[in-house]
């Protein structure tokens, strides 16, 4: 008899995971919207395959709670792990209890500190943030071309939180575009921070009004400072032809900002698309296919020519 | 000063040795000014202060956090510490923001309940109100539940920013209507900062409500002992500084046409700098609004002289800090000496 309703439970349990994959999904804080969107893009692309059962979890910002997430789909068998960490730096506990389970395991969004050693059946998904100032600085350099000033441009930088990986990232990258030389008509004339700021845009650029620089383009590491920036750039009545502007992010604020001329360039962090893709990516892993260590979603170059496609994205 | 060793009977250490502390802050801001003034001419081949835009930007982007400082000032002065303003600012902003917004923007927060293209009064008066409260909190906590003002206010300044990214979790509320952008246009901020402090400045100088200040600041226990309420003057110390908090939320979100969570966040500190580099002493009964209003102009001063020179904002950071520090070594020093005076 217990031989019996072992095999029973033994095959029932064969059967279902025949019958689809069971990926338990681990969110940090579910109320955060990009978080959201994210989770609603796995449990969008989970439906239109057949065959893949989600189960989705919010950690609730508790790192606590999250490793307890992991370790109770552990126990009850699930065939993949998605993680959007809830502290980076708190991964490595996840990644061996996945690891000695043998269960894969897939962080998204958020980078795990130990993204380089992580061992063979786990990876990491999310948007390259050199992609987002790259897009974003060489759309402008596009731009000035067409505006006739391929001849040579000065440009001034808008710079996030000092301490900000992606501020550094994306500066950077405006320094790297302006290296290569499609765009190196480009000069930086003027660079500093305004922390991401709306209103420290708008005193950066009036402070740089007030000392006369001259500039053919704006590019700020996000749309607050850009948003900022026109707002001070009004004020001052300079005209709006003279300048190219760009931000990343492609918040509401900024679309609308396009949408009324004030913003050239915005870039999109597909949330949709790396929940599909931590999804794709742990399916892969589940059959044992090669995977990069790290998977890219790209971001996506948003101006007014197609901003009718992000208007309700994010 | 005088009239106040009066009023409360204590032996405040006479002042007439030496220079008012206002005249050191005044002193230091006609050297920045100088000082930047001598390397644009060298490094920009043109002047930095005689400039009409660049003047008054120099005062726009310090008259919000001017206006917090108005409020921390006569918490310093009482004895006390604030250090909640900055996210008082980022709740204030949140939720006034919320009912300030126009009809223009389809995804506006309440309008499905068509609260929306508002008279400015409401969220003014709502923005007031939540700011109201977080100061009374402040205050009863301090006054009546003998939590030390440093505590209080700390807790109070986790919970504001908790209320202004719970409100909602952390999306930026944009798109106001015409008649509240105006409260932040233009040189509109300063005209709020100057009226408010003029306000303060006579308050504290002429009326009961600044005598019992700096009473209880030099000396609470001969404050008390003279018939002051103490408790009640202090709860109303920390609601005004509150209002004062609410009001510099306001004319930011105003001025940004935006409200974000993080809103505010070390304005506290930049406020407190301001206080006690124009001379307001963080031990309490010295200092006023006068000396703050110059502490603030030399934070404005330097944001613009940094950019002006085109100076790396690593340093701007470094230098932000040296001059806190500096400021309370300076009104530690000024005490030392003036305990050796009496």
């Amino acid at each position: 008899m217990k031989k019996f309703v072992i095999a029973a439970f033994a095959a029932a349990l064969m059967s279902t995971a025949a019958h689809a994959e069971k990926i338990g999904v681990s969110i940090a804080l579910l109320e955060h919207n990009f978080l959201a969107v994210m989770a609603k893009g796995m449990t969008d692309y989970a439906d239109k395959l057949d065959g893949v059962d989600i189960q989705l979890e919010d950690a609730q910002n508790d790192v606590a709670k999250q490793l307890d997430q992991v370790n109770n789909f552990i126990a009850s068998g699930a065939d993949a792990i998605i993680v959007n960490a809830v502290d980076t730096s708190a991964t490595q506990a996840m990644t061996d209890a996945a690891a000695a389970a043998g269960v894969p395991l897939v962080y998204v969004n958020r980078q795990p500190i130990n993204v380089d050693t992580l061992p063979d059946g786990q990876a990491f998904v999310a948007s390259n943030e050199v992609d987002s100032g790259t897009l974003e600085t060489k759309e402008i350099c596009r731009l000035l071309k067409e505006k006739g000033k391929g001849e040579g441009a000065n440009i001034v930088v808008m710079v996030g939180e000092l301490s900000n990986q992606a501020a550094v990232q994306r500066t950077q990258d405006v320094h790297d575009v302006i290296a290569t030389p499609d765009c190196s008509f480009m000069k930086i004339v003027e660079e500093q921070t305004a922390n991401w700021n709306r209103a420290q845009g708008q005193d950066l650029m009036t402070n740089w009004i007030a000392k006369g620089v001259q500039f053919d383009a704006v590019v700020a590491n996000n749309d607050e400072m850009a948003i900022g920036a026109v707002q001070a750039l009004k004020a001052a009545g300079i005209p709006r032809e003279s300048y190219v502007i760009g931000g990343v992010d492609a918040t509401q604020d900024a679309l609308i900002a396009m949408q009324a001329g004030d913003l050239d360039v915005t870039i999109f962090q597909d949330a949709h698309g790396q929940g599909a893709g931590s999804i794709d990516t742990a399916l892969k892993l589940i059959k044992k296919e090669p995977v990069d260590k790290k998977v890219y979603i790209p971001f996506q170059l948003v101006t007014p020519a197609n901003i009718g496609d992000f208007l309700d994205k994010n | 000063m005088k009239h106040v060793s009066a009023v409360a009977g204590t032996a405040a250490p006479s002042r007439r040795k030496g220079w008012p502390p206002e005249l050191n802050a005044l002193i230091g801001l006609i050297v920045l000014i100088v000082l930047f003034e001598i390397l644009g001419w060298i490094l920009k081949d043109q002047s930095f202060f005689f400039n009409k835009l660049r003047l008054s930007i120099m005062i726009t982007q310090v008259a919000v956090v001017g206006i917090l400082a108005i409020g921390v000032t006569q918490v310093i002065i009482s004895g006390g510490i604030d250090l909640s303003g900055g996210s008082v600012i980022g709740a204030t902003s949140m939720i006034a923001m919320s009912f300030a917004q126009s009809s223009v923007f389809p995804r506006a927060i309440f309008i499905e309940q068509g609260w929306v293209d508002l008279p400015i009064i409401i969220p003014i008066l709502i923005g007031l109100a939540v700011a109201f409260t977080a100061g009374l909190i402040n205050g009863l906590l301090v006054a009546y539940v003998k939590i030390p003002p440093f505590i209080a206010t700390l807790g109070m300044m986790v919970t504001a920013r908790g209320v202004a990214l719970w409100y909602t979790q952390g999306q930026p509320i944009s798109f106001p209507t015409d008649s509240f952008k105006a409260m932040g246009a233009g040189l509109m901020p300063v005209w709020i900062f100057l009226g408010i402090a003029i306000i303060f400045t006579l308050i504290l100088k002429f009326t009961l409500y600044g005598k019992h200040t700096y009473a209880i600041g030099s000396n609470e226990a001969a404050a008390r002992m003279s018939g002051i309420n103490v408790e009640r003057h202090l709860l109303l110390v920390y609601t005004i500084a509150g209002l004062l908090a609410g009001l510099a939320g306001l004319v930011l979100t105003a001025r940004s046409q935006t409200a974000q969570a993080l809103f505010g966040v070390t304005n506290e500190l930049d406020a407190i700098a301001m206080a006690v580099i124009g001379g307001v002493s963080l031990s309490g009964g010295r200092g006023s609004i006068l000396g703050t209003a110059i502490g603030m102009l030399i934070f404005g001063v330097i944001f613009s002289g940094f950019i002006f020179l085109s100076v790396d904002a690593y340093y701007q950071n470094m230098v932000k800090g040296a001059i806190i520090v500096g400021a309370v070594a300076l009104d530690q020093w000024r005490q030392k000496r003036q305990a050796m005076a009496v």
